[in-house]
């Protein structure tokens, strides 16, 4: 029982109480808020000296675009990247959060927090919330076991891959990477294929859209190119489209003073300190 | 228009429609399975690989949910591997078998698993170790799994033979997975193999284009 | 003794400026008051025998057993305090059954001595409690291998082909190493245990006892039972011959 004596604590973490009440009240054709979701295409390639990560930049809220170039490559560490695609807030939050637990595991342990850590902490999260949050992600980086990319599902489930896609526009990107992909590719190349995969999903998914974001990860060095290409270029206006000065004719003119306002000076009053 | 929340992507659990195996023979176990991993129509994965080790002389054959199957394994490899030191030795198949049990039937009603455990070990030589949906364990000397072993039960039960050789057992592995794969819509892509005995494990990889043909070219 | 009255034996969790827990050697002392019992390994497997003393009339016999099943493969002999003992095989036998639950075969001896030992040392280190006052011979048939250790109440455990604990530890591990271990058939060994239990026994500080026997070997099937009654005939006819043959030849000495 709670009182003032004794507060009520609530239990850490997420709530379920409300699940079968919403469930019922949405069978009964109650419309349900939306989340905002990036409807996505996350990338991620291995290649010859590294792992090249690459990601749209379109936020969704229902049909709505929400955020027209929001980042959808999260860091972890300065060895790791990770691309989310699912509901906004989970995939930033779950990466804050493993990025943080990752950096204490490198102070803890004075080495490079290896990929399989933080893909272990990742699926281990997931699974624990039975895939009620929603984060897809893409999860790529370099330790001293070489390259790694990994793609994990809501649901805790993990595939090591030389190169894969995710989110809505996962199905227009791999094929991009199926009749490209080779191994041991050099940088240009790779960033090519990457770039081209995330066009794919931009032009051919209606869940993504705007900028290409890429995110290269080599052995000791890391280059986030954020708007590494833009898809979709606005066109530039030909000519100026502004009214020229005086177009509108002033036909009259009045001045009227509000108010007249006068400053006065007022002298302190001294506190008795006596 | 395609609303995110009607893409099954997102929500539809990522599952192995497989076709896995594991058959004992003359001084050990072969282990198959198929490569293909579905979430709904869409193939998420063509080069999964089911046959997860748990310690050095057991294996597992995943079917189901893969993110159920892949936590189950990693915490069974937990159990195995603090028992095995504990022991000073390695832990039998049975009990394996028995730890992987134990977690499939307390959480029956949370996990969708259907898992081959096999292996080696001193006691009782290669093992195959069954334990479907709801948790029962059973051995049995040879044991199918996933969706596409519907379609090969037969020729499993006419071709199986106790005792056979290493390489005779490879090729009815190959064989029985090949014909599932070929009839099974959620099966597919190469053929994963493992032929664990007392020396450990040895794979192998049957692409696509190798599998052996039957009756159509 | 040199520990009393310094004050650094009231407690198990305080060492002595020496180096020694004297609560801990207090209880192995409760252990040598108590009847001898032996644990034997054959060639097939292996044989505990147990002088059970007999302190009143009134007492009915087979009742204060001294050798207690573990689980189906793994026998248990103590000497010391009773009371003691029935708890350590209270948690052996929860240990045994925990592990079959758990990897669903029959515990390893190996291990049950872990735990055990374990246990009892845990004893051995709180102001709040005492030692154990008792050791135990742990007796299994595993994979055609017979396998024993013993405990003491200090926690420390050993691997054994032999072993005796209790009142007469001493004379009957002298007539323990006389034999051939690890090469005699049970059958054969259960009459060289009844002999050592019926030499051991003085029976001029104590007048009666019951011999317990029992064995855990290929004849058994790996289970630990207490031995058939024609084997138990037999070997207490072969201990009482030793006996009489023993005490002609004491006073032909004469």
């Amino acid at each position: 029982m709670s009182s003032v004596l004794c507060p009520e604590i609530p239990s850490p973490g997420f709530s379920f109480e409300n699940c079968h009440r919403n469930a019922m009240l949405e069978a009964k054709g109650l419309a349900m808020p939306k989340a905002q979701k990036t409807g996505t295409t996350i990338v991620g390639i291995i290649y010859k000296d590294g792992v090249i990560l690459g990601a749209d930049t379109r936020a969704t809220e229902d049909t709505t675009v929400a955020d027209k170039n929001c980042e959808k490559i999260h860091y972890l560490a300065p060895n790791m990247y990770c691309c989310g695609a699912g509901t906004a807030a989970d995939t930033e939050m779950t990466t804050q959060m493993v990025a943080s637990q990752l950096e204490l595991h490198r102070l803890y342990t004075n080495r490079v927090a290896r990929v399989a850590t933080a893909k272990q902490i990742l699926k281990q999260y997931l699974f624990r919330y039975q895939g009620y949050i929603g984060a897809a992600l893409v999860l790529g980086g370099v330790d001293s076991t070489g390259p790694h990319l990994y793609s994990i599902h809501p649901h805790g489930s993990t595939d090591k891959l030389p190169y894969c896609t995710m989110g809505s526009g996962s199905l227009a990107a791999i094929a991009v990477f199926e009749s490209r992909w080779k191994e041991n590719m050099d940088e240009a190349e790779g960033i090519q294929l990457v770039r081209d995969a995330i066009a794919a999903g931009i032009f051919n998914d209606l869940g993504s859209g705007s900028n290409v974001d890429v995110c290269i990860i080599r052995k000791g060095s890391v280059d986030y190119k954020r708007t590494y290409d833009e898809a979709n270029k606005k066109g530039e206006k030909q000519n100026s489209y502004k009214y020229a000065k005086g177009t509108t004719a002033v036909l009259t003119t009045k001045v009227v003073d509000i108010e007249e306002v006068a400053v006065r000076s007022i002298d302190l009053e001294r506190m008795d300190t006596a | 228009m395609v609303l995110e929340s009607d893409n099954d992507w997102m929500n539809a659990a990522h599952s192995t429609g497989t076709s896995i195996m594991a058959a004992e023979f003359k001084g050990g176990v072969v282990i198959g399975a198929d490569s293909r991993t579905t979430t709904g129509a869409y193939i998420a994965n063509r080069v999964t690989d089911k046959l997860t080790k748990v310690t050095e002389h057991i294996y597992c054959c995943r079917s189901g949910s893969a993110a159920d199957t892949q936590a189950i394994s990693d915490i069974v490899s937990y159990h195995l591997g603090f028992h095995g030191m504990e022991l000073g030795e390695e832990p039998l198949v049975e009990v394996g078998a028995n730890v992987f049990k134990e977690l499939c039937y307390n959480y029956r009603d949370s996990l969708m698993a259907g898992i081959l455990v096999a292996g080696w070990d001193k006691k009782k030589g290669g093992q195959v170790y069954s334990i479907p949906i709801g948790g029962m364990c059973v051995r049995q000397s040879v044991s199918i799994g996933g969706s596409g072993s519907s379609y090969v039960y037969g020729y499993v039960d006419a071709n199986y033979k106790q005792d056979m050789t290493q390489e005779e057992c490879v090729k009815f592995v190959t064989n029985t997975l090949a014909l599932a794969m070929s009839r099974d819509g959620s099966s597919g892509g190469v053929v994963r193999l493992g032929i664990i005995s007392e020396k450990g494990i040895e794979r192998k990889v049957i692409l696509g284009t190798e599998l052996p043909k039957f009756y159509q070219e | 003794m040199s520990s009393i009255g310094t004050g650094y034996d009231l407690s198990a969790s305080q060492f002595s400026p020496d180096g020694r827990v004297f609560q801990v050697e207090y209880a192995m002392k409760a252990v040598e008051n108590s009847g001898t019992v032996i644990g034997l390994k054959g060639s097939d497997g292996i044989i505990l025998a147990a002088e059970k003393l007999i302190l009143s009339k009134l007492h009915e016999p087979s009742t204060n057993q001294r050798i207690f099943n573990i689980d189906k493969h793994i026998g248990m002999a103590f000497s010391g305090l009773i009371a003691d003992a029935r708890q350590i095989v209270q948690i052996a036998r929860r240990e045994a059954a925990e592990y079959r639950q758990q990897y669903g075969s029959s515990i390893p001896l190996k291990y049950l001595n872990d735990r055990v030992s374990m246990y009892m040392h845990a004893y051995t280190l709180y102001s709040a409690i005492r030692p154990y006052g008792c050791s135990v011979i742990l007796a299994s048939y595993e994979n055609g291998e017979p396998v024993m250790y013993t405990i003491d109440p200090s926690g420390i455990s050993y691997g054994n082909h032999g072993c005796a604990t209790g009142k007469a530890k001493q004379s009957a591990k002298t007539e323990i190493e006389k034999l051939k271990l690890g090469q005699i058939p049970c059958k054969e060994l259960a009459k060289e245990a009844a002999k050592i239990i019926y030499l051991v026994h003085d029976e001029l500080k104590d007048k009666n006892f019951e011999l317990e026997l029992s064995w855990v070997c290929k004849d058994s099937n790996g289970y630990h039972e207490r031995v058939p009654e024609v084997v138990f005939q037999e070997a207490e006819k072969a201990a009482k011959q030793a006996m009489e043959a023993d005490s002609e030849s004491d006073t032909e000495d004469m």
